[in-house]
């Protein structure tokens, strides 16, 4: 084993060597290219986190860019584990000219490594302009976003003889009532497998609350669990839906594979999660039109919102080739087709989506509910507090008193603001 | 060049040349990140930042103080008590497949064959046995008219027995291979004289078996301890320590202490501390079984 571990580090030791070493001749060149009156030429890189996509869509890519700007090399590089990765690259300098900006890298450092971006013309609207952003600029383009609702089989709802998609909490407790009575289990939660609870703890209370800053306006209160909080208005409805026994019938022996399978067939007749589940759905063995997608009605008023979440956002390193960088930023959002393949919302506002299932979920006239950033103070009592919302969720939804589970975690959340607010 | 030296010498260079290397990958690779980690816990460090702020013994204060995370002691508490279990049943199978029978090298390897697979893939494996709607335990128990409901890994005072259960399954064959080794080491003609003289199983077990395999049983428990202590592989496989937390062990907390809330100065004051825990068990554990021996 120690051996093992040996080996790997230095291998790792040697890759970095020589990564550095490429990457270094790299910023050589294309710095050379920079030039002062902002001409579109020169080498770019684009660090992506598709490795599935080289030598594939971006030989496409590459072609269809370069026939727009032929003075421009476009080159593309993909890496695993990328947020670990760039971060790495950002700190040692060495990052190409196109990078993705997930989390990890605080706002306040985007200026020390990043270009502005507002001086690209977009032709509309986009989402998410104040999310990586700082004083004032945006250093960010978002690569395109995703929602969150209720995927269905819309076989099994057929058999149930359910003809019209729920727009109130009741319509939805009915038909996963006439579900259930066919047999059919109505939603699929992988309760077990913590990470789908996700949607019970970020989306439902942002629909619940219309606000997509819940988590971090934790931050300023002592007891962000109380029982009127959107959190347990969420996680009742969770509750409430496997006391009826319209989950899985033990939700705590469940299998994320299978429930696929079992969703494509038809045993299961529901998702809560987001619209990338979709494909994955197809891909075991569902017909694409038997797929549906609709908003998650959160409570009787008939009004549909839904959460929009961003996925990675394009950054532009300062030191790079920026007049190019740009311009291919600008192609990624509105030439390249990128949203479409990967099944994302576009970024311009009124472009539509491509993927069927989008265009279902937007008739039914959903409001949107853009995420907003994060906030570091929430992040940190949270990590102080050390605790595991999935979990969380988890406890709650099991407990025979639920109170006294808010009530424990709220003290936690308490003690914890106190000593990082205090020591600030 | 060498051979102009003398032997004692050649000896010499030959031996600090040929341990220098596997020495130095030892302390690089095991005691330079153990006193790092010893540093570490004194830290309050994040895991990105520069600045490594000393805060003397608060994370230690934490450990204990926090009933969060000392408390998870307690689900380890069932993997000890079943490793006992396997130990016991580990010497009977030893004791037995060690004798005259019939196809006894088949039953061996069957019983050692679990200890080969991978903990992983032993997790997956488990998941569909005890899946409570289509796991192939409960189906066999509706056959023979038992309930066949039982949330094997949903309820929350069963779910660490299960788990440790695996872990019988797992590593019973392998202390018995143990055991076996030492038996066979133990002379014939003690059994023997002891029949001569009348004794019967029961007694030769108790007198000459026992006191023969002393070492290795405490070998054994050593095994088992650590392992009960450092459980991690089933539970973050099948449970994720869920439900609600129920079947978390001690390394799965410190592993989201340092990588989910980047609490690494924490993570390394547990790490510390389950060190100490399993010197302190072992010393206790000695401390018994030596009574009298020395």
């Amino acid at each position: 084993m120690k051996r093992k571990v040996s080996l790997l580090l230095s291998a790792m030791l040697l890759l970095t060597v020589v990564l550095a070493a490429c990457s270094s001749k790299e910023k050589e060149e294309t710095t050379g290219t920079t030039s002062a009156n902002g001409d579109i030429k020169g080498k770019i890189v684009f660090l992506t986190n598709r490795t599935d996509m080289i030598g594939k869509q971006y030989n496409d890519y590459k072609k269809r860019f370069e026939e727009k700007y032929p003075d421009v090399d476009l080159e593309f590089e993909a890496i695993t584990d990328y947020e670990k990765n760039l971060k790495v690259r950002i700190a040692s300098g060495s990052y190409p000219d196109v990078v993705l900006l997930a989390g990890g890298i605080p706002n306040s450092d985007f200026p020390k490594y990043f270009a502005p971006l507002d001086d690209i013309h977009f032709s509309d609207d986009l989402y998410f302009k104040d999310l990586k952003a700082f004083e004032g600029k945006m250093y960010g383009v978002s690569s395109g976003s995703s929602t969150v609702g209720i995927v269905y089989n819309k076989k099994a709802f057929a058999a149930a003889g359910i003809t019209e998609v729920p727009k109130t909490l009741d319509e939805f407790y009915a038909a996963s009532q006439k579900l259930k009575d066919k047999g059919i289990v109505p939603l699929a939660s992988n309760f077990k497998d913590k990470w789908p609870l996700d949607a019970w703890l970020y989306d439902v209370p942002t629909i619940i609350g219309n606000d997509s800053t819940h988590q971090n306006k934790r931050a300023d209160s002592d007891a962000p669990y109380g029982m009127d909080s959107v959190y347990a208005q969420s996680w009742n409805i969770l509750r409430e839906m496997n006391k009826q026994g319209f989950l899985e019938k033990d939700i705590n022996s469940t299998n994320w594979e299978q429930s696929k399978k079992d969703v494509a067939q038809g045993k299961f007749a529901m998702y809560l999660l987001g619209n990338w589940v979709i494909n994955q759905v197809i891909e075991n063995g569902a017909a694409a039109n038997d797929v549906g997608f609709f908003p998650f009605p959160t409570d009787n008023s008939g009004e549909l919102k839904a959460p929009l979440n961003p996925d990675f956002f394009y950054g532009v390193n300062k030191n790079g080739n920026v007049p190019a960088a740009k311009a291919f930023v600008q192609w990624m959002i509105e030439e390249s087709g990128f949203d479409d393949f990967a099944g994302f919302i576009p970024t311009l506002k009124s472009k539509k989506p491509q993927l069927a299932q989008l265009s279902e979920f937007n008739s039914y006239n959903p409001k949107f509910i853009e995420a907003g950033p994060s906030n570091d103070t929430a992040t940190e009592i949270n990590n102080k507090a050390q605790i595991d919302q999935e979990a969380f969720v988890q406890e709650y939804v099991l407990a025979d008193d639920p109170a006294k589970v808010l009530d424990k975690y709220n003290k936690m959340w308490a003690s914890a603001k106190k000593s990082v607010t205090g020591s600030k | 060049m060498l051979n102009r030296m003398s032997i004692s010498k050649q000896r010499t260079i030959i031996i600090v040349s040929f341990t220098l290397i596997p020495l130095l990958l030892l302390l690089t690779f095991a005691y330079y990140p153990a006193l790092q980690l010893i540093h570490l816990s004194f830290t309050n460090w994040d895991g990105m930042s520069q600045e490594k702020e000393w805060v003397g013994w608060d994370n230690y204060a934490e450990v204990f103080n926090n009933p969060d995370i000392f408390g998870v002691f307690r689900h380890n508490l069932a993997y000890f008590f079943v490793g006992i279990v396997q130990n016991l049943f580990a010497i009977y199978f030893a004791v037995i497949l060690k004798g005259k029978l019939r196809g006894r090298n088949l039953f061996r390897l069957l019983l050692f064959l679990p200890y080969i697979l991978n903990g992983v893939a032993v997790a997956y494996l488990f998941g569909y046995v005890f899946d409570t709607t289509n796991g192939s335990l409960n189906t066999v128990l509706g056959g023979i008219g038992l309930p066949n409901d039982t949330s094997w890994l949903g309820m929350k005072s069963l779910v660490n027995y299960t788990l440790a259960s695996i872990g019988f399954w797992r590593f019973m064959g392998f202390n018995m291979v143990i055991y076996l080794a030492a038996l066979q080491s133990i002379p014939e003609d003690l059994y023997e004289a002891s029949s001569i003289d009348g004794a019967n199983g029961w007694q030769k077990f108790r007198f000459i078996t026992l006191p023969n395999i002393y070492k290795i049983i405490e070998l054994n428990l050593f095994l088992t301890v650590t392992g009960a202590l450092e459980v991690f592989d089933l539970p973050f496989v099948l449970t994720t320590g869920g439900p609600a937390g129920a079947s978390e062990t001690f390394v799965m907390k410190i592993i989201s202490t340092a990588f989910q809330f980047n609490n690494y100065g924490l993570a390394s004051a547990m790490s510390v501390v389950l060190l100490l825990a399993v010197v302190a068990v072992l010393s206790v554990q000695r401390y018994f079984l030596n009574r009298g021996n020395d």
